[in-house]
């Protein structure tokens, strides 16, 4: 009976489905599938692939590092197959150049590596010192044994040249290449010296690593994310305090910022999806249950029980979600391929695959979506009393609107949650939604009442077209809220959109410094001043950096034990002193210089406040710092929030002027050096060999490919979004479409001319569709600013844009669609028109 | 077949109780036609709708088919409409996205019957509209509609076919037509009939007829000449396998 009952479901679907009668509600419904597994496999693969793309800043997925050598057990129990793994061990220690009797030494940043080094990323070296173009060659392998790549500029600081030999505590090696650039050297702050680059194998036979030596280990990883992932789990517990697990998240700030955004900004264009198809399928389940009900009635007359008539219908609509979210699925496969394609053939990207979640994700959608929007309406129908075969007047007693809403508004609550995991942005959404179309049902009976006057003045059709509009009023609102929804979302969407992509740019501006020139002696300040203005070159100001470690607060030394916990309390800071906030620090707390007022006599220190949250810092709570030994006391004066993504000099500790006055200080300085005028950094190396350069032109060319990546990305799923607000459109136009049949049928019969017709149904469109789009450009300026200040954290502004494009594309294509929609019935003889409405 | 007592019905309206149908008594026998006639607003359509069980009285008894419909909830009155009874509607009640072919079978799809279609296509040749089969409600005409609407009510064959003004939206001749056919396939297959008309003619050609009046029952005529009852002749070439529901 099963077996028949489900043939029985799968027949009348088919014909529901010949007949046009589940159109809508089948296209919605593999629409918003479609949307999310385009949108949630495209940005799982790229998310994945950016971050691979950004691991190579790690040079690998992920990282083991801390202050002792990784535990051999842990290698030894890694049993996550796939996982690729080399150590790397950093160090600073003197070398010796044995060079005609002559011994040059220099304080050196060493770093011993494994074979597989890079896991991820290029080294890149050369045979030239300071080489550049053609010059540079990829590595194939690391140095040999017995043999060491050097920094270009350890070469003329030791009077070096390849083949000759570098000793590295007991050991020998011979200079064989010159390291251009690693791949895991960013955040160079901490470099002390010119890399010298080694083999892992030869490490032991150096002797220089003793207990007590500050040495830094790392353990790079790389390998599937799934892989991963089941490693990190493994891994964690058994960190303790003395390492750390990184990944590109929590390293990279600046790339990992721009990641998140760009993946914010695609969860949010799914949300819009799934909304607007959600609306879609409600108003699509609406109608088709609207016609349901004369059948529902003469099946049970016929004998069929509510409880067949609830399987048959619960059935047909399970097929229904099966076969559309297979579609769906199909066809987001397809876009997020066809997207992949395009980015991957304007970038030079690999994608990877999704994760299998992705896909999940989509297909739920397809139930989900089935579930809240079109189950409600159609709750009813097993309840239909058979008797209403007889007296057609009998009214239904459908879920009442209120229950549809809170049912309706909870599925959005459960759908928004479900996609983007954060309570604050679900709740946002919403109860904007929820002003939004209160307020906009206000304002389109206002708008509908005061236009009505002006149109009764107007012109026949124009008088036509507003009595129409203001007969069905409760009609005109509903649809005018589904358009003025629709129009929203799309509205907002293409805000974010551009407002996304420019705040990026902003952030990066063309002449954004490029380059750190840091560990500038005192005497060399002067005489770097001039070769810079000497080349043009636009340069910040000069900033003092002294050397120090937290020693205490309030007195009481930190133990052993804290140090352990904290990296700020382990390692050398970099401290300095400012008279005036440099640009991209926001004072949050405290005051500055000009109005602080100290209460212990100690000088000023303002504190970064993320690390001032880390040390556990107060206002007034008195620091001792310790610089080369000397000891050094100072009061919390502010906490300053810091944009790292400027690319400008900052510190997390900043003193009152003049109190690093007696401590000896080199200074640091960021430039914007061009790419034609890149040798500048050789010859400024050259002139002076003890300056650290760091290149973060490679970052920000880096990021800035990311965003392109990821604004392209977001322009394509922008197009199937919108995809999902015509149909919204469509469907609202087709729900109405039955009673204007009539209408214009009886009109034409009646003698009305077509061009009348036509004209009044342009306007009456038209007007729908310009007065949703006011309700729609207000609604979308309000979730506009509630996003932009809490989701991208961006600033707030008004977009005038909207208010003009709002009304003016909602006017013309609702306008157009509505005639479109409608032409049949001005084609078609009146006759046959009133006579196809009455069956 | 069916068994009427005391039948009231009254709906409560924003003036008050509203009575519709009042003691109504009445007995339908097996092979028997009846017509109701009466009025608009008399209560015909309602008095129909109770003794079908797609509707229940405020008060009194009725039993169909030999099964007390008033103490069945609706779930056991579906299933008495589903073994026993047909409908011809006065509006056809047509499914406009299904053929005339697929309108036929819904019922019996409904029941479970395996050879729906063939034996759809019977009565649709037995209603002469073995050539309209792929045709959808609107390309047929008036009467075509309310053909295939009867080759569905027969298709199933039901103890009582109730019919609501059957001929009410059809001009006479077509009228005369569907007429003749509910009476040539209602002796045929031995079904009882209830009808509710207008029609004088059609009332006329029912065994017995009843009349209502403010929703009274004012007479109860059998019709001369029309006595005899319907009885299953046993050359009826129509399987009448009744399918298990």
């Amino acid at each position: 009976m099963r077996g028949l009952k489900l043939s029985l479901a799968a027949k009348l679907l088919w014909r529901h489905w010949r007949s046009g009668e589940v159109t809508i509600l089948v296209v919605a419904l593999a629409l918003a599938v479609t949307v999310v597994t385009a949108i949630a496999v495209f940005s799982s693969r790229m998310d994945q692939s950016l971050i691979r793309q950004s691991n190579t800043y790690l040079a690998a997925d992920r990282v083991v590092s801390g202050r002792f050598a990784i535990p051999d057990l842990w290698q030894a129990q890694l049993a996550f197959e796939g996982l690729q793994q080399t150590r790397v061990t950093e160090f600073s220690s003197m070398v010796f150049a044995i060079k005609d009797n002559v011994d040059e030494m220099h304080l050196a940043s060493v770093k011993a590596v494994g074979d597989l080094y890079p896991l991820r990323g290029q080294l890149e070296i050369s045979d030239i010192a300071f080489a550049l173009g053609d010059d540079i060659a990829v590595a194939q392998s690391v140095p040999p044994q017995g043999e060491v790549w050097v920094d270009s500029r350890l070469l003329p600081l030791m009077n070096l040249s390849l083949g000759d030999t570098l000793a590295v505590g007991n050991k020998d090696f011979t200079v064989t290449k010159v390291v251009i650039r690693e791949p895991d050297t960013t955040n160079g702050f901490a470099v002390l010296g010119p890399r010298v680059l080694m083999n892992q194998t030869d490490l032991d036979a150096t002797g220089v690593i003793q207990v007590g030596s500050r040495v830094t280990y790392r353990w790079l990883l790389a390998g599937e994310e799934s892989v991963l992932q089941d490693f990190e789990q493994w891994i964690t517990p058994q960190l303790g305090e003395h390492y750390e697990f990184k990944t590109i998240k929590n390293s990279q700030r600046n790339i990992s910022s721009a990641l998140d955004r760009g993946t914010r900004f695609l969860m949010l264009a799914a949300v819009m999806g799934v909304l607007l198809a959600s609306v879609a399928i409600a108003i699509a389940a609406q109608q088709f249950a609207r016609r349901q009900t004369d059948q529902v009635a003469l099946l049970k007359s016929l004998g069929a029980s509510a409880s067949l008539v609830r399987q048959l219908y619960f059935m047909q609509m399970l097929m229904m979600g099966v076969i559309a979210s297979a579609i769906g699925m199909m066809m987001g496969e397809l876009v997020q391929r066809a997207i992949a394609a395009s980015i991957a053939s304007l970038v030079n990207v690999e994608l990877v695959s999704a994760a299998s979640s992705a896909y999940v994700t989509g297909g739920l959608t397809g139930v989900l979506c089935l579930l809240c929007f079109a189950l409600p309406p159609l709750w009813h129908l097993p309840k239909v009393s058979p008797l209403k075969i007889l007296r057609r007047e009998l009214a239904v007693a459908t879920v009442s609107v209120w229950m549809k809403g809170v049912f309706g508004i909870g599925a959005i609550i459960a759908l928004i949650g479900f996609y983007s995991g954060d309570a604050f942005i679900t709740l946002s959404i919403v109860g904007g939604f929820v002003v939004v179309m209160l307020l906009g049902a206000l304002l389109a009976l206002l708008m509908l009442r005061y236009s009505h006057r002006a149109g009764s003045k107007a012109g026949s059709y124009w008088r036509f077209a507003f009595a129409n509009l203001e007969r069905y009023r409760v009609q005109t609102i509903t649809q005018m809220l589904v358009f003025a929804c629709a129009l929203m979302l799309l509205m907002v969407l293409y805000a974010v959109r551009t407002s996304l992509i420019e705040e990026w740019r902003l952030q990066l501006p063309p002449n954004a410094p490029n380059h750190f020139i840091m560990n500038i002696a005192p005497h060399e300040k002067a005489e770097l001043e001039t070769l810079l203005v000497e080349n043009v070159l636009d340069a910040n100001d000069m900033y003092p950096m002294v050397l120090g470690r937290i020693s205490a607060l309030n007195d009481v030394a930190y133990t052993e034990d804290e140090r352990q916990r904290s990296n700020s309390l382990r390692r050398e800071l970099n401290l300095s002193w400012a008279e005036t906030m440099a640009p991209a620090n926001e004072l949050v707390e405290g005051q500055w210089w000009d109005s602080w007022q100290g209460k212990t006599g100690f000088p000023g220190v303002s504190v970064e406040l993320e690390e001032a949250q880390e040390i556990g810092l107060a206002l007034g709570d008195v620091i001792t710092f310790s610089l080369g030994g000397i000891t050094l006391q100072a009061e919390v004066a502010s906490f300053r929030l810091v944009d790292w993504n400027a690319m400008r000099p900052n510190f997390f500790f900043l003193f009152s002027p003049g109190t690093l006055n007696n401590y000896s200080a080199n200074f640091l300085t960021s430039v914007f050096i061009p790419p034609a005028q890149k040798p500048f950094v050789n010859t400024l190396l050259r002139q002076h060999p003890t300056i650290v350069v760091i290149e973060v032109d490679r970052i920000i060319e880096r990021i800035r490919s990311i965003v392109e990546q990821v604004g392209r990305g977001i322009e394509l799923v922008l197009w199937l979004v919108l995809l999902g607000g015509v149909m919204v459109l469509i469907a609202a136009v087709n729900a109405s479409m039955a009673s204007r049949m009539q209408e214009i049928g009886l009109l034409r019969a009646l003698g009305s001319g077509r061009g009348l017709i036509l004209r009044s149904l342009t306007v009456e469109f038209a007007l729908l569709g310009f007065f949703a789009g006011v309700i729609g450009a207000l609604g979308a300026e309000a979730l506009l600013i509630g996003l932009q200040w809490k989701v991208f954290e961006g600033n707030v502004s008004p977009h005038y844009v909207l208010w003009f494009a709002g009304p003016i594309v909602g006017a013309v294509f609702i306008g157009l669609l509505g005639v479109f929609s409608c032409r049949r019935v001005i084609s078609v003889p009146p006759n046959i028109v009133l006579r196809e409405v009455e069956s | 077949m069916i068994n009427a007592r005391n039948i009231t019905k009254s709906v409560s309206t924003a003036e008050g109780s509203l009575t519709i149908l009042e003691g109504i008594d009445l007995a339908v026998d097996n092979g028997e036609s009846l017509a109701i006639v009466g009025a608009s607003g008399s209560g015909k359509s309602t008095l129909l709708g109770i003794l079908a069980g797609l509707d229940v009285p405020t008060s009194g008894d009725i039993a169909l088919a030999g099964k007390n419909l008033t103490e069945m909830d609706e779930e056991g009155r579906a299933a008495v409409r589903a073994a026993s009874v047909g409908f011809v509607f006065q509006s056809f009640q047509l499914l406009p996205g299904l053929n005339a072919l697929e309108n036929v079978m819904l019922p019996l799809e409904l029941h479970g019957m395996v050879d729906a279609e063939e034996k759809a296509k019977t009565y649709l040749e037995r209603v002469g509209l073995s050539h309209r089969l792929q045709h959808y409600p609107k390309q047929l005409s008036g009467g075509e509609q309310q053909r295939v609407a009867i080759a569905r009510a027969f298709a199933s064959e039901p103890d009582v076919l109730f019919a609501d003004e059957p001929t009410g939206n059809l001009d006479s001749v077509t009228g005369a037509h569907i007429i003749e056919l509910i009476f040539e396939l209602n002796s045929a297959q031995g079904t009882t009939l209830v009808l509710v008309t207008h029609e004088a003619r059609l009332a006329q050609r029912c065994s017995r007829q009843i009349t209502l009046e403010a929703g009274k029952l004012i007479a109860n005529n059998t019709m001369e000449g029309n006595t005899q009852k319907n009885v299953v002749e046993p050359d009826v070439t129509i399987s009448s396998v009744k399918a298990e529901s």
